[in-house]
């Protein structure tokens, strides 16, 4: 899987490739229009994470270059820019999805993931991890095979704890990812509490095993050790 | 009430007055000069009648006087002043009964001895037909050039102050957000000239201010939001290292919420400021209310958590005009705060009818003033995570699209009522 990160602030770029290479793609950057250009004739990509505001051009180009190169190729806009109108304009030439800057990186994540399994299986993919396995299709969850039943919001968290396996994830980037930028008050934060403690007895109760850790002061973290 | 209605109304009072008060002048000329002449020819006649007396010594009816009417009586008693003097009357037609109006004069005449009371008449009939036929002649034909300077000022000051209305009317339709800039026609008269070059300047220079803020405000969105999004960035890659030790832990906690802060508060200006520029487009006709029910319905957990029941009284559609976008905000900001500042086992309640959105939720009492609940940064308590804009945002949404909210408290009962401004203040200002 090669992921292409188009973004002219060096530091930012950094920080998602490291984010993405830990989770097993291969990450190339570009800080520039023609830089990037130059990339998406050369390869070919899974997915692009594109800037709008670009040296030498706007982001917006790049992503008309690609759908007239690669009509299969995933592309997220990340933009400061949060604008109704900017966002129409990307996602009706041709773009996947838009993250508005500052974004959690387990968020772009679970974006990336989510649109690779769109793009590449339509959906069809089951997500396997141990005993645990989810449909998106159908937004179903097995553990050992039985059919457990959660909330549209337990769905949700489990999907973003398995796109972000062994990572650990702040509770205001769960909060975020489950209620939207909108939640903003201190007590979303109990209220994650309390789903991933639902989320948590639910699994366990079908014979999963407890992989939910909670980090000090921090958040939480899904995985196996 | 329009600049040229307005001159028209006290124009058209000013020479009504100037008219009845000619009118009335006319009428008492006319009369004067009628009585005065009526009067000398009565005194000639008076003078006929005593030249005759004296002469003849008595008085029987002469032809000479046939076309007069003439009375002479003996008087008893001698009356109190011998002075001749003039009177009105009212003496009834022989012929047909009807009564006719006489100019008279009474002197006293000693006949044979005997003082005689000597009362010469003339008709006034004929100067009361001229009077009637002057008065009413002139009084048309003022009437008519009233009317007809009336209609003329009309036309005329209409046509005169045409460039002045052009120019009002563009101005109205003048938009700052649109590329087109303010134009205005050049008109023969200076005033509007000057005018119009003032107006073209000023909006000229609004445009400039206006788009030059435009571009600050994205600037600054972008240059402060980049930055953030790396500190951000990097706190969570700090936050998935290993080795953190405990007090690690809080200081990397410490400054992530601290960003996050600067990032709400950052987005929450930036909001504020694009409503007031008017930045959002696409304004439609949206039901509030329902857009209220399914925010609460969005919150159902959140609102499970915090075991808050939610009442919905009536949610008749409540339609306002404003851009999607700003309305999502606006109820998503409404529900937050309701939740937020609610008590556990508290309640929501909405309320809706056509005229009227309200939300009433349970909560603490309030320590601020209710009247600055709306100004930014006001906070009710200093221990939550709020940044204090959500109801700033709120009610400069409300400004911004003609709606008007207020703040109610009573025994804990907070309430917030939307309703739409009166269109009767709007309409004024167009007319």
């Amino acid at each position: 899987m090669k992921i292409l990160v188009v973004e002219d602030e060096k530091g930012l770029a950094e920080s998602i490739t490291d984010y993405m290479e830990k989770e097993g793609y291969i990450c190339e950057t570009a800080t520039t229009v023609q830089e990037a250009d130059e990339k998406i004739y050369l390869y070919t990509y899974d997915c692009v994470i594109v800037d709008l505001t670009l040296p030498g051009g706007d982001g917006f180009q790049i992503i008309q270059t690609l759908k007239q190169l690669v009509v299969t190729t995933g592309i997220i806009i990340i933009s400061a820019r949060n604008a109704l109108e900017d966002k129409l304009k990307g996602l009706e030439i041709g773009s996947d999805d838009y993250l508005t800057k500052p974004f959690h990186l387990s968020e772009l994540n679970a974006r990336v993931k989510s649109l690779l399994r769109r793009r590449q299986f339509g959906g069809h993919t089951e997500i396997r991890f141990q005993e645990i396995v989810v449909v998106p299709q159908n937004r179903k969850v097995y553990v050992n095979h039985q059919l457990t039943t959660l909330s549209r919001k337990e769905y949700d968290l489990l999907l973003y704890f398995l796109s972000n396996i062994d990572v650990a994830l702040t509770k205001a980037s769960i909060a975020e990812h489950l209620w939207g930028d909108n939640i903003d008050s201190a007590d979303s934060f109990d209220i994650v509490y309390s789903h991933i403690k639902n989320l948590r007895r639910k699994l366990i109760e079908k014979g999963a095993a407890d992989y939910v850790q909670s980090i000090y002061g921090i958040g939480y973290k899904f995985s196996q050790s | 009430m329009k600049l040229l209605a307005k001159t028209n109304r006290i124009y058209l009072a000013f020479s009504l007055v100037i008219y009845l008060l000619t009118a009335l002048a006319f009428y008492q000329i006319i009369r004067y000069l009628i009585y005065d002449e009526v009067e000398s020819r009565l005194q000639i006649e008076r003078r006929d009648f005593e030249t005759y007396v004296r002469i003849h010594n008595t008085w029987s009816s002469s032809p000479y006087f046939v076309e007069n009417k003439i009375e002479v009586a003996p008087v008893s008693q001698p009356p109190t002043s011998r002075r001749a003097f003039f009177a009105d009357t009212l003496i009834q037609n022989r012929y047909d009964d009807e009564l006719i109006p006489f100019r008279q004069l009474t002197f006293y005449v000693p006949i044979h001895g005997t003082l005689h009371r000597v009362s010469i008449r003339k008709s006034l009939i004929q100067t009361y037909r001229l009077i009637e036929a002057v008065t009413f002649t002139m009084a048309t034909f003022l009437g008519l050039l009233l009317i007809g300077t009336f209609w003329f000022q009309g036309k005329l000051s209409g046509r005169i102050w045409l460039p002045f209305y052009n120019t009002l009317s563009r101005i109205k339709h003048f938009n700052l957000n649109s590329e087109a800039p303010l134009q205005l026609a050049t008109s023969e008269i200076t005033e509007f000239n000057e005018l119009n070059e003032v107006l073209q300047k000023m909006a000229d220079k609004m445009r400039q201010d206006y788009q030059s803020l435009k571009e600050f405000t994205e600037n600054a969105s972008h240059e402060m939001q980049t930055p953030l999004a790396l500190i951000n960035a990097k706190v969570e890659q700090l936050i998935q290292s290993e080795q953190l030790t405990e007090i690690q832990t809080h200081w990397i906690q410490t400054i992530y919420e601290a960003s996050r802060r600067i990032v709400r508060l950052n987005q929450g200006l930036l909001l504020l400021s694009k409503i007031e520029n008017h930045q959002f487009q696409g304004i439609q006709l949206i039901d509030l209310s329902q857009l209220l029910v399914e925010k609460l319905q969005d919150m159902e957990e959140v609102l499970s958590f915090k075991e808050l029941t939610v009442h919905i009284c009536s949610h008749d559609s409540f339609e306002a005009e404003l851009p999607v976008a700003l309305a999502d905000i606006l109820v998503t900001n409404l529900v937050n705060n309701a939740i937020k500042h609610n008590q556990s086992g508290g309640f929501i309640e909405l309320d809706s009818s056509n005229e009227f959105l309200c939300l009433r939720n349970t909560g603490g009492t309030l320590v601020s003033e209710p009247q600055r609940l709306f100004e930014r940064f006001k906070k009710e308590g200093t221990g939550t995570d709020s940044i204090g804009l959500g109801l700033a945002i709120v009610k400069q949404i409300c400004d911004s699209y003609e709606l008007s909210i207020s703040y109610k408290e009573t025994q804990g009962n907070h309430q917030f009522r939307i309703s739409r401004l009166l269109p009767a203040d709007s309409n004024k200002m167009i007319t």
